[in-house]
């Protein structure tokens, strides 16, 4: 089912990837040997309805969660390879996340949230770069504020410079425009798309809103933990048009 | 609402369970010390009942009104008497005592069962006609019948490690005495059974040590069947010479032992109730700290039912209630813990396990009232405000989700009340620091003041902890991000911060400020009992009746090792309206066992009417050398002008005076006799076989003592060693306690930051480091409470040492550096381990509870 990338080794990639959780009577399969490469400088966007896997594809991939079978790799990284330590080290330094409710440390200033990751890894912020994601998020005059003091979607912000900062391999969104109005969330949307189109950026987001998965150069389609379907360039009728398509 | 108590105070078990303990230790110290006392009177008031049985009315001389103070009384007990009585009709049978007190000497030489708390008693053997003493029936050899022999208990002989034949060295008033043991007897005198000793001798004997020859003590009559107690003492005292004996029934007799010894035993339990205030007052602080975290966790909740309908009464008082029911389970628990401790009370004391008649643990509804009252008061009292907040809570927080900053006013009010209580506190204790008079007015007021200055901190710290934590938070930084986060937690909510820090700053307080006075008073004690002090050796008396008689001073004098004996006879002297101690001494003597300085004279000029003074009654009486005063020595009717040839720099040795040996001497109240010999050796070094020497040369006389200049300084630090035991068991309460709440406080920070800790870990805080910023949160926590306790202790300690000055003139601040280090480092590690299992916690916590729980 999958697209053959144009570069010789994807971002990401899951083969025969398989999650079940619980036991016996209450056996969920959450993804059924799911096989897809998420190619590098693209903006994927996940869809599907609510229980589709479509979260936990992304966890695992993320390795924010563990798999029951098959594999997961961030580059050439097998993920269920990587003790506890290591996944920790490759979530700091190689991967990126923007998570629905902005997830802020309420205590630091908009500038040290964004370079907690780096900080964290014993790093010094590569100051081109920082000034780069701060002025492309739009926020160099908020950066002494804390979380509280910071709008919804200037908070967002804040947590896609995070994301962006460390020059991950890709970056992995949750519904980012879950909790904002649709301005704000249409902001979002349009930076994430530009860190694609102008930083090279590999983004995943996964979602449920068609105008969101309409910045997207491609979006693929889970129903009970089947990748069931794919657009490329996709338009946000055209996108509204299939997921009716599944539900019927 | 009671169900809605019921079942918040179910789901949150474990947290609460820590608060329980707290309540727990002090309810079980409160219920621990009352069952005790109630016990131990019970058991004393049964034996004593049992020691008294049979004996109706005892009958005792009585000094007529008319008598001179002082003279020999002349007692009309004589054996004329006892066959009156027994004459008198109900009169069973009449047993004539002779009564006084004999130390006994174990083998090392010093007193047997000796002290404050214990009763030495002597006793004269009263066959009847069978040639058998029904109050101290004979259970091993026989009964004294010569000077020269004696009886003891067989509880004595055990402690003593006598055995029948032995030589036993004993004395009673006046000089040692050597005695063959001929046997034991038993006895039901609690006085005895609890930790005291019992010396028998013949009637004659104990009649010339105890009373005069011919004479008795006392006289109990045993009543006739049929003849009651009072009856029979009034039939007796109408026989009685008027004014010259007096008759007391046996029930009166039994009920005031009891009520002596149990007084003398309950005064050591009054420490376990200053452990229960402390552990009470510190985990209210605790208990706050716990509503006030789940009033506010629950405040949707709580929002919700006032949406409902519920009332501000009715949320306010299923927080109450909820806390009644902690208290009550507290209560229960602590109880029954306090049962344990009455058990082993006794031994905690450091009384002989034996000082205790035997009897059942006596449970009065006095402890229980106590203890649910105490348990269940604090903890509601401690919900109140916590429970106002509930009450607080508006209905249409159920709809907001993002909490309110506190309200500044509050703020603003709390630094004005802290600043004018922190002002009064510290200018009290300021105002005291230069007082000299350790007046008992002025001791409460220090104590208040220091209070008060607590008090002050507790309301300052949540403004304190900010500036406070980012100053002494610095080194945290050098732990990068994590460190950082572990600050800005710690600072997130001052007030809870504060909260939990509150316990270790009482407890650091109290310890601090005890360990200065400890330490302050330990080193002028050591100052003060060998300062000024020439003599290698000090031959003391136990007690002031007892003197040293002028052959044992040449005995001493010519033992093998002594270079100089000099006799001091202390006495009271009568100085310009106050009452001093003169020692009279042999001026040719004196330079070699004192190490007197003089401003001005010497002490070779002493001699009859010419004293010496020390520089502090020479300022206060405004004398110098060559002036003349009047002064009364000892038992001097009228006051002698004396000549000051010197005054010398205070020296304890030599006390308020120096004056002519023979001269104090004859003044004294026991005339033939000195107070002291002060030894001087010859190598100028102390060692085992010169005190052997010396005790032999004072017949091992079990009422002297051979110290020397060790022995002095550890015999005088005695009661700072109790002071010692408060601050060790003040820390382990404060630091138990302490230790619960920092694990309370971060396990429900880190329930409530789940979220923000998954966050951390999903953009790459490993565990380590999730571990350790929970860690170092615990730290700066306690860190700030220390620091806080600290400064206040020291501070008032330093302040109330000039009251201490006034009662001890050595005394000066000395902060025991080394104590203090080791109370702030022990606090560091309590909260690192306190931070043990919540760190755990956090650490298990997944990454995906920042998605999941969106």
């Amino acid at each position: 089912m999958s697209q053959p990338s144009p570069h010789p080794r994807p971002a990401a990639r899951a083969t025969g990837l398989t999650k079940v959780y619980g036991k016996g009577e209450t056996r969920v399969t959450a993804l059924d040997a799911v096989t897809v490469d998420f190619a590098r400088g693209r903006f994927t966007a996940v869809m599907g309805p609510s229980g589709s896997g479509k979260s936990t594809l992304m966890h695992c991939l993320a390795g924010l969660d563990t798999v029951t079978s098959g594999s997961a790799r961030i580059g050439g990284t097998e993920l269920s390879s990587l003790s506890e330590k290591q996944l920790t080290a490759l979530r700091r330094d190689r991967v990126g996340f923007v998570f629905q409710g902005f997830n802020l440390m309420p205590t630091l200033t908009a500038l040290e949230n964004i370079t907690l990751p780096l900080r964290l890894a014993g790093r010094r912020p590569d100051a081109a770069w920082l000034e780069a994601v701060v002025a492309t998020v739009g926020l160099t005059d908020r950066l002494g504020h804390r979380p509280a003091e910071l709008s919804g979607g200037q908070q967002q912000r804040v947590a896609v410079a995070r994301a962006l900062v460390s020059r991950p391999e890709i970056v992995f969104a949750d519904e980012p425009t879950g909790n904002l109005d649709s301005r704000s969330g249409a902001e979002i949307l349009g930076f994430l798309r530009d860190c694609v189109r102008e930083l090279g950026q590999t983004v995943v987001m996964v979602t449920h809103d068609p105008a969101a998965a309409s910045y997207a150069d491609r979006v693929l389609f889970l129903a009970d933990g089947h990748v069931v379907d794919e657009l490329h360039e996709p338009s946000a009728a055209a996108v509204l048009d299939r997921m009716l398509g599944f539900e019927s | 609402m009671l169900r809605t108590a019921l079942r918040n105070l179910l789901a949150h078990k474990a947290r609460l369970a820590m608060t329980v303990l707290a309540v727990c230790l002090g309810v079980a110290f409160v219920s621990g010390t009352l069952v005790f006392a109630d016990s131990s009177a019970a058991a004393h008031r049964a034996a004593a009942s049992k020691g008294f049985a049979g004996v109706a009315v005892t009958v005792t001389p009585k000094d007529p009104p008319d008598a001179p103070p002082g003279e020999e009384r002349t007692n009309v007990l004589d054996d004329a008497l006892v066959r009156k009585l027994a004459a008198v009709p109900g009169v069973a049978a009449v047993r004539p005592t002779a009564d006084g007190s004999a130390t006994l000497s174990a083998a090392d030489g010093t007193p047997l069962r000796a002290g404050r708390a214990r009763a030495n008693l002597g006793a004269a053997h009263v066959p009847d006609g069978n040639g058998e003493d029904g109050r101290y029936p004979l259970v091993e050899g026989r009964a004294p019948r010569s000077g020269d022999e004696i009886a003891v208990d067989a509880g004595t002989a055990a402690a003593g490690r006598y055995r029948l034949g032995d030589t036993v060295t004993l004395a009673t008033d006046g000089p040692v005495m050597t005695k063959r043991l001929v046997g034991t007897v038993a006895t039901k005198d609690t006085r005895v059974t609890a930790g005291g000793t019992l010396a028998l001798f013949d009637r004659a004997t104990a009649q010339q040590l105890f009373a005069s020859p011919g004479r008795y003590t006392g006289i109990d009559l045993t009543a006739a069947p049929g003849t009651g107690q009072a009856e029979l003492a009034g039939r007796v005292a109408s026989v009685l010479p008027a004014g010259r004996a007096e008759a007391t029934t046996g029930a009166a007799q039994a009920a005031q032992q009891a009520l002596y010894v149990d007084t003398l035993t309950r005064g050591h339990a009054k420490l376990p109730l200053v452990f229960a205030g402390v552990s009470l007052f510190i985990g209210s602080f605790l208990i706050v700290n716990t509503f006030t975290m789940l009033v506010t966790r629950r405040t949707r909740e709580i929002a919700l039912l006032r949406a409902i309908g519920a009332s501000r009464r009715q949320v306010a008082g299923s927080v109450l209630a909820e806390a009644a029911l902690l208290g009550l389970v507290a209560s229960a628990a602590g109880f029954l813990l306090g049962l344990g401790v009455a058990a082993v009370l006794p031994g905690l004391l450091g009384t002989a396990q034996d000082a205790l008649p035997d009897g059942p643990l006596v449970i009065g509804p006095r402890p229980v009232v106590a203890a649910l009252g105490v348990g269940v008061g604090v903890t509601v009292l401690a919900a109140w405000l916590p429970s106002r907040r509930a009450a607080r809570v508006a209905p249409v927080e159920a709809m907001r989700s993002a909490q309110q900053p506190p309200s500044a006013t509050r703020s603003r009010i709390r630094a004005a009340a802290g600043l004018v209580l922190l002002v009064l506190g510290v200018g009290l204790l300021v105002s005291l620091s230069g007082v000299e008079d350790a007046s008992e007015q002025n001791l409460q007021d220090a104590m208040l003041a220091s209070g008060i200055l607590l008090v002050a901190l507790i309301v300052l710290a949540p403004l304190l902890a900010a500036p406070v934590i980012r100053l002494a938070g610095r080194p945290t930084g050098r732990f990068g991000p994590v460190g950082h986060l572990a600050r800005e937690n710690a600072l997130r909510d001052p007030r809870r911060t504060a909260a939990t820090a509150s316990a270790l700053m009482i407890s650091t307080a109290l310890v601090a400020g005890l360990a200065v006075v400890g330490n302050s008073t330990a080193q002028a004690l050591d100052r003060q009992a060998a300062g000024g002090l020439g003599a290698d050796y000090v031959i003391g008396t136990r007690t002031p009746t007892t003197g040293i008689d002028p052959a044992a001073v040449e005995r001493v004098a010519a033992t093998a090792g002594v270079r100089t004996a000099a006799a001091v006879a202390d006495v009271p002297v009568f100085i310009g309206g106050g009452v001093r101690q003169i020692a009279g001494v042999d001026p040719a003597a004196v330079d070699a066992v004192m190490r007197l300085d003089f401003t001005g004279g010497s002490a070779d000029d002493l001699g009859p009417g010419r004293i010496a003074v020390s520089a502090t009654l020479a300022r206060e009486q405004g004398l110098a050398a060559g002036d003349r005063i009047e002064a009364r020595i000892g038992r001097g009717h009228e006051p002698r002008p004396y000549t000051v040839v010197g005054v010398y720099r205070d020296n304890p040795a030599a006390g308020d005076a120096l004056g002519d040996l023979g001269e104090v001497r004859r003044s004294g109240f026991l005339p033939d006799s000195v107070q002291r010999i002060l030894v001087r050796t010859d190598d100028g070094a102390a060692s085992d076989a010169v005190a052997e020497r010396l005790r032999t040369a004072v017949g091992a006389n079990p009422l002297l003592k051979v110290q020397d200049r060790a022995a002095l300084v550890h015999e005088a630090a005695g009661s700072v060693g109790e002071l010692l035991t408060l601050m060790y068991g003040l820390l382990a309460i404060g630091v138990v306690i302490s230790a619960l709440g920092i694990v309370n406080t971060l396990a429900m920070s880190v329930s409530e930051r789940t979220r923000e800790i998954g966050v951390l870990r999903a953009i790459g805080m490993d565990r380590a480091g999730v571990r350790r910023m929970i860690r170092l949160e615990a730290v700066i926590v306690a860190a700030f409470g220390t620091l806080l306790g600290l400064v206040g202790g020291v501070f008032s300690a330093w302040a109330v040492g000039s009251l201490a000055n006034g009662a001890m003139a050595q005394y000066s601040f000395v902060p025991p550096w080394g104590t203090l280090l080791a109370v702030c480092l022990l606090s560091l590690v309590i909260g690192a381990a306190a931070a043990v299992v919540p760190a755990r916690r956090a650490a298990a916590l997944s990454p995906l509870r920042a998605v999941a729980s969106a």
